[in-house]
């Protein structure tokens, strides 16, 4: 392996679906503890308060023992709702390598409901010109592959 | 623990576009043959064998010997070193809002 030919780039995942239901309810289910706990994973220490530090916990690896640190960056009550989400260790590559990432909420109003948006944003991915790069649109063909797999881990935590 | 050398093994194996298409044919069906995979493209058997070495030596595709033929599978283990932050995170968001319509139908249905 060639280090010094491997740059970092960073990456969003995005997820956005529209709910037949109001705004309010939706901030009801991301920013209620007992709730939140109900569909995304239990929250310690959450308040929907600009600055609240809370986190969560998930499946240990390596050094690191599963914990998710965030504290909330933004709460606009029924539009927009932003929190760090960091974890992972120098130590471990893949799952629970060093994780400096923002999820960010988005909600609006349409004709039918609300359209919810996650950004899931600043994965560090390796960035090699001559490898990773070419892998373009094989890459997510293979996806699905991988998904299954991670799904598999998913199952565990 | 993974490496990092596996990754980029993987990376690499997977960056040559017609190794790449080879191994999603691979993923695509439970078995192939070389002559199998030789049809339906338009690389020399010969080359398709060798890319054939090249993802079974970086652990992505598995091999069954069955008199004279010779039988390719895709081996997920493989990709393994490639389920990184982000792929697990990909699946996690999706599950977590299939998870949300659930509730959300529940609290008011």
């Amino acid at each position: 392996m060639n280090s010094a030919a491997l740059q970092t780039d960073t990456q969003d995942i995005v997820v956005e679906e529209i709910f037949p239901y109001t705004p309010e309810t939706i901030w009801n289910t991301l920013t209620t503890g007992e709730l939140i706990g109900r569909w995304l994973m239990a929250p310690t220490g959450f308040e929907p308060v600009k600055g609240k530090h809370f986190t969560f916990q998930t499946k240990a690896a390596g050094a690191w023992d599963g914990t998710i640190r965030c504290q909330v960056l933004e709460a606009i009550p029924n539009q927009r709702l932003a929190y760090s989400w960091q974890g992972g260790d120098e130590s471990n590559v893949g799952y629970g390598s060093r994780l400096n990432t923002v999820v960010t909420w988005t909600l609006s109003k349409v004709a039918n409901g609300t359209r919810l948006q996650m950004i899931h944003s600043g994965f560090v991915m390796p960035k090699n010109d001559s490898a990773f790069k070419s892998m373009g649109e094989g890459w997510k063909k293979v996806v699905p592959s991988i998904g299954a797999i991670a799904a598999d881990q998913g199952e565990r935590n | 623990m993974i490496e990092a050398a596996p990754i980029n093994a993987v990376m690499r194996t997977l960056a040559d576009p017609t190794r790449r298409a080879v191994f999603e044919r691979v993923v695509k069906s439970e078995e192939i043959t070389v002559l199998e995979l030789t049809r339906g493209s338009d690389v020399t058997q010969g080359a398709i064998s060798q890319h054939l070495k090249s993802l079974k030596q970086a652990g992505l595709v598995a091999e069954r010997r069955e008199g004279r033929n010779v039988f390719y599978r895709a081996e997920p283990k493989g990709l393994a070193p490639l389920v990184d932050w982000m792929s697990h995170y990909g699946v996690f968001w999706r599950q977590r809002f299939t998870n949300l319509r659930s509730l959300l139908k529940e609290i008011d249905p």
